[in-house]
């Protein structure tokens, strides 16, 4: 049992403190890279820990998790990219206000909903790790299948106004998810016999693409000049806009600790959940798409809260729910550390140092982000025309890191006028994100469920967890799809009328 | 002609080209129920039936004389030829990177992009550059350890 003493302790006879900063902003500046996700900047760190002591090792890497999870919300708010794949869903209403002249503000929200979020994640990981392994243990295929579906509704709500639109983007994902190894039987698919596309088209090829490149082309083509207020700084959010992003943040809150115990879930499904939830029940829904605050705050105290509450399956039995938990895994077995109960016991200070360093990297989170976001302001402030070259070249960097393929590249570009005559034809990219980002995991688990059972499709309603999640995605498409026909509805009959 | 009815016959044509392509996909043993071809096959049919959708919805709501296009950006449609020049600077720096490495490479990429985009030529737009070039490779080559295309001319140097 870990005492008030054991806490002073770590905080004074190590450098713990230096670690969780050093982490921290590691990963800022590692999330704020577009390209450059979590995991890679984990893995980037993770040589470096090899000489450390194990216990500011492994605080480092949760350190630096937690720092990408918040970086990642920078670039997705002031050039329309999101650095990490679980900031996605802050592009949305974190760059319509950058648009509006409230980057400050929408940092400011990001930021404070971040560190929101953190300690809620924090609390419930010291809380919940141990009474709640079994859960993570319990995951069998037909749950990943219904984990899968889950994400997938979301889509209906997401389309834009155009459902039609919506699903077909999102098959389209779904078709570029199928490009690669097939998960079962190992036979290559949409392969074309290139080496590069063996392991697939990277998730984040496609949100580089049809967020960052699409954004880039189009700033390009029009003759709008998008130009930051020089007098932009970081604005932190006063108790009264706190106070009114209570709600869209408990929802980023909860959620985010909904997925973070799942395996699989990760940071990107909780915070388009996020999203969707905090619109449903916002009190004023008709600004989400156009600078919503909540639609900031919601999914980035989601996306901060998986950054602590992932590590709960990994640490009682060694799942990792994200690419980013899985380098932590490796950080583990490197030091000879294998999660479960006994890691409890044999090395309770690895554990105490996780929830230490994690502690003061998020309530260093303020002070570091305000120093780094400023520097970030001030490059976006910069003349369109550098600008845009140093940020094309930056994107172009950041995903030759991923695999040192120079095909990623033509892949992305290629994407990137995927996007920008989606963007002409009035398709939504988020639907095709999602379809990509859950495509494998959707089918492999279906396919490995139907071998389970024989082909008994019985076995998705026999799995309570599976039924469960199912449910939840059936509720959540009836409830946005019959939103849909309101709205539409109604539109009709104000045509009407005028 | 609508775009509505241009984007169902686009996911008309990618459903069949994608169809034909799965039926390509080579038997395994290893292969289960539902084997490698099954999803591939039945999202083509669902982007088929989508694309069919958006042709009758096209068809039906120009003869309603309704507008068609919401959401769509006509302003988007008309820089169409810019903004394909502008991602051409990014296929030629894929296309000159393993010859010319990583620091001549963005060097170029960083001022090709500011003059296209406007920017005066004066020594500001080179020492952008190449300031620029050196910074990244500052940061991806020497801090991140990340193996950038050194160049085949200038191989041996670095």
């Amino acid at each position: 049992m870990t005492t008030f003493w054991d806490i002073i302790h770590l905080l004074t006879e190590t450098p713990l403190f230096f670690v969780a900063i050093g982490g921290l902003t590691w990963g800022i500046l590692g999330g704020a890279l577009p390209g450059i996700s979590a995991s890679i900047t984990m893995a980037l760190v993770l040589p470096f820990t090899y000489t450390m002591d194990p216990a500011q090792a492994i605080a480092l890497l949760a350190c630096v998790y937690i720092g990408a999870e918040y970086g990642g919300s920078i670039p997705a708010i002031l050039i329309r990219t999101p650095g990490t794949n679980s900031s996605a869903a802050t592009v949305i209403d974190g760059y319509e206000m950058n648009r509006q002249g409230r980057a400050g503000e929408a940092l400011g929200i990001s930021l404070m909903s971040g560190v929101v979020g953190s300690l809620f994640g924090l609390a419930m990981l010291i809380l919940l790790t141990e009474p709640l392994s079994w859960l993570a243990l319990a995951f069998t295929p037909p749950s990943y299948f219904g984990l899968g579906i889950l994400g997938l509704s979301v889509i209906a709500s997401m389309s834009g106004g155009s459902l039609i639109k919506g699903l077909a983007a999102a098959t389209v994902g779904l078709m570029i998810a199928t490009v690669g190894t097939d998960p079962i039987s190992g036979v290559t698919r949409f392969t074309f016999d290139i080496p590069d596309l063996l392991g697939g088209i990277e998730p984040v090829l496609v949100m580089v693409g049809l967020f960052a490149l699409t954004e880039l082309m189009s700033q390009s083509g029009s003759s709008t000049v998008l130009q930051l207020n020089e007098t932009i700084r970081i604005k932190l959010p006063s108790w009264s806009m706190m106070n009114k992003l209570k709600r869209s943040q408990t929802i980023g809150c909860i959620l985010g600790l909904f997925e973070g115990l799942t395996p699989g879930g990760g940071g990107s499904i909780a915070a388009f959940m996020s999203y969707n939830e905090a619109k449903r029940w916002s009190k004023t829904p008709q600004l989400f798409g156009k600078g919503s605050e909540e639609g900031v705050a919601a999914p980035e105290a989601a996306n901060n809260t998986v950054a602590s509450t992932a590590l709960i399956p990994l640490l009682s039995f060694g799942i990792p729910s994200s690419n980013s938990t899985a380098v932590l895994l490796g950080g583990l077995l490197m030091h000879g550390l294998i999660p479960g109960p006994r890691l409890f016991e044999q090395s309770a200070q690895v554990i105490d140092s996780i929830y230490v360093g994690s502690f003061i990297a998020i309530i260093a989170q303020i002070g570091v982000g305000m120093i780094i976001l400023p520097a970030c302001i001030w490059l976006v402030n910069r003349p369109r025309a550098y600008r845009a070259g140093f940020i094309f070249a930056l994107i172009l960097s950041g995903i030759f890191t991923l695999n040192n393929s120079l095909f990623d590249l033509g892949i992305a570009l290629a994407l990137g006028l995927v996007g920008y005559l989606m963007r002409i034809a009035g398709f939504p990219v988020l639907p095709m994100i999602l379809g990509v980002v859950l495509g494998h995991m959707v089918e492999s688990s279906y396919r490995r469920s139907l071998v389970l059972s024989g082909g008994d499709h019985m076995i998705f309603l026999q799995d309570p967890i599976a039924v469960c999640l199912l449910s939840i995605a059936l509720i959540f498409v009836v409830f946005s799809l019959s939103r849909e026909f309101r709205d539409a509805r109604k539109t009709k009959i104000e045509e009407a009328h005028s | 002609m609508n775009k509505d009815l241009i984007s169902g016959v686009v996911l008309l044509a990618v459903s069949g080209t994608y169809y034909a392509w799965s039926s390509q996909i080579a038997d395994s043993t290893l292969s289960d129920e539902v084997g490698a071809t099954g999803l591939p096959h039945v999202l083509s049919i669902i982007l088929a039936i989508l694309g069919v959708l958006l042709i009758a919805r096209a068809i039906l709501l120009r003869r309603a004389r309704t507008a068609t296009a919401a959401g769509t950006d006509d302003d988007q449609d008309a820089h169409l030829p810019r903004a394909i020049g502008f991602l051409l600077l990014g296929a030629v720096y894929v296309f000159v990177l393993p010859f010319i490495g990583y620091v001549a490479g963005t060097a170029l990429l960083i001022g090709a992009v500011a003059l296209y985009e406007g920017a005066p030529r004066n020594w500001v737009v080179l020492a952008a550059a190449v300031g620029g070039a050196v910074f990244y490779w500052a940061i991806f080559v020497k801090l991140l350890g990340v193996h950038q295309p050194v160049g085949s001319l200038f191989q041996g140097m670095f």
